[in-house]
């Protein structure tokens, strides 16, 4: 009950902020901006995987919200509204960007495979990093954009399928198979891991 | 496709959430029965908590405050680009204006007649070929103007 509370002085907060924000109130966006700094960054960051691209991208979508707030719907969700600018912008970069191949050598000269694994470790310790997490958040980098995308909307930000259905402009049924193939592929990449 | 196969297929979607009730129980009452399903989505379920539990960027120092100034910045541009905007219309419509009063008065004063080297300088095809070419010439002077004025702000 307290936590529906909650969520609906959010709404009612966010709202108040958006009808501000229409009117060209300065301060309703930085307190926008401060309540999804750390979502929006950590979303981007998991798509893009690079701090300082997040964070240019994270500034061009609150640039491109402010220019849309006029043709902004009130009947959709503002968080899904926000998070599918960010993404398409986040998509639009990695097209530009050259596409890195998981055998790909980097600047050390191992493969990204190589460097998950790197350092002699037994696959007791790959295990126990796998429980704090480490070694399923370097695997999850190895994954294709789409797939960061699902796992980091579902398990991170909590969202539910229809809400990534209408971030990512898909078919519910996309959203499914999406997440069952990014959840395959990283379970394989982690037992392939630690078998090395 | 057997039960087994069927309800296998199902088991890390399972465990992420993303079945509807039926498939849940479908999921569930199999794997009561069937110890490799039974383990299987245990292990679905450590990765998708293990998911949940990630080590998470946080998002670096001031980005509030460096997104504000950008947005401020870029509005500024925009309203700079907005205000050029505007002045080169403003610009192309006084020429125009300028030019077919200045034709009228010319008209008026030379009854309509004033040639030089055969060609009537009045006439209302030679009036607009040259106003419309001046008018041009003018414009693009003001934009190449405006646009080094703003690159010049930039750089300051």
């Amino acid at each position: 009950m307290i936590l529906a509370a909650a969520m609906s002085l959010e709404a009612f907060t966010t709202d108040r902020e958006i009808a501000l924000l229409k009117k060209g109130d300065p301060d309703a966006v930085s307190d926008l901006i401060g309540r999804y700094q750390h979502r929006l960054y950590r979303f981007l960051v998991r798509l893009v995987q690079d701090p300082a691209t997040a964070e240019d991208l994270f500034q061009q979508t609150w640039i491109r919200l402010m220019e849309k707030i006029g043709s902004y719907d009130a009947r959709r969700s503002f968080e899904a509204w926000l998070f599918a600018i960010a993404r398409n912008l986040a998509i639009d970069h990695l097209r530009r960007r050259r596409a890195i191949s998981l055998d790909e050598q980097d600047e050390s000269g191992q493969a990204p495979m190589d460097r998950l694994t790197a350092g002699g470790r037994d696959a007791l310790e790959q295990l126990l990093d796998f429980e704090r997490g480490a070694l399923l958040a370097a695997a999850i980098t190895e994954l294709p954009a789409i797939h960061r995308e699902v796992l980091t909307l579902r398990f991170e930000e909590e969202m539910k399928l229809e809400q990534i259905a209408e971030i990512a402009a898909i078919p519910l049924s996309t959203v499914k198979s999406r997440l069952h193939r990014a959840l395959e592929s990283l379970r394989i990449r982690i037992e392939k891991g630690r078998d090395l | 496709m057997t039960e087994h196969e069927s309800v296998r297929a199902m088991l890390a979607l399972a465990a992420a959430g993303a079945l509807g009730p039926e498939e849940v129980r479908r999921v569930e009452q199999h794997a009561q029965g069937c110890e490799l399903c039974r383990r299987d989505l245990e292990t679905w379920a450590a990765y998708t908590q293990g998911l949940s539990q990630l080590p998470q960027p946080a998002a670096p120092k001031g980005l509030v405050q460096r997104t504000q100034a950008r947005i401020l910045r870029d509005r500024a541009h925009a309203a700079d680009r907005r205000r050029s905007e505007l002045l080169l219309g403003a610009l192309v419509v006084f020429g125009w204006a300028s030019g077919w009063v200045f034709w009228t008065l010319a008209r008026v004063a030379t009854g309509g007649n004033l040639n030089v080297l055969g060609t009537n300088l009045v006439s209302g095809l030679t009036w607009s070929l040259v106003s419309t070419v001046l008018v041009w010439m003018t414009a693009a002077t003001a934009a190449l103007m405006l646009g080094r004025r703003r690159e010049m702000r930039r750089f300051l």
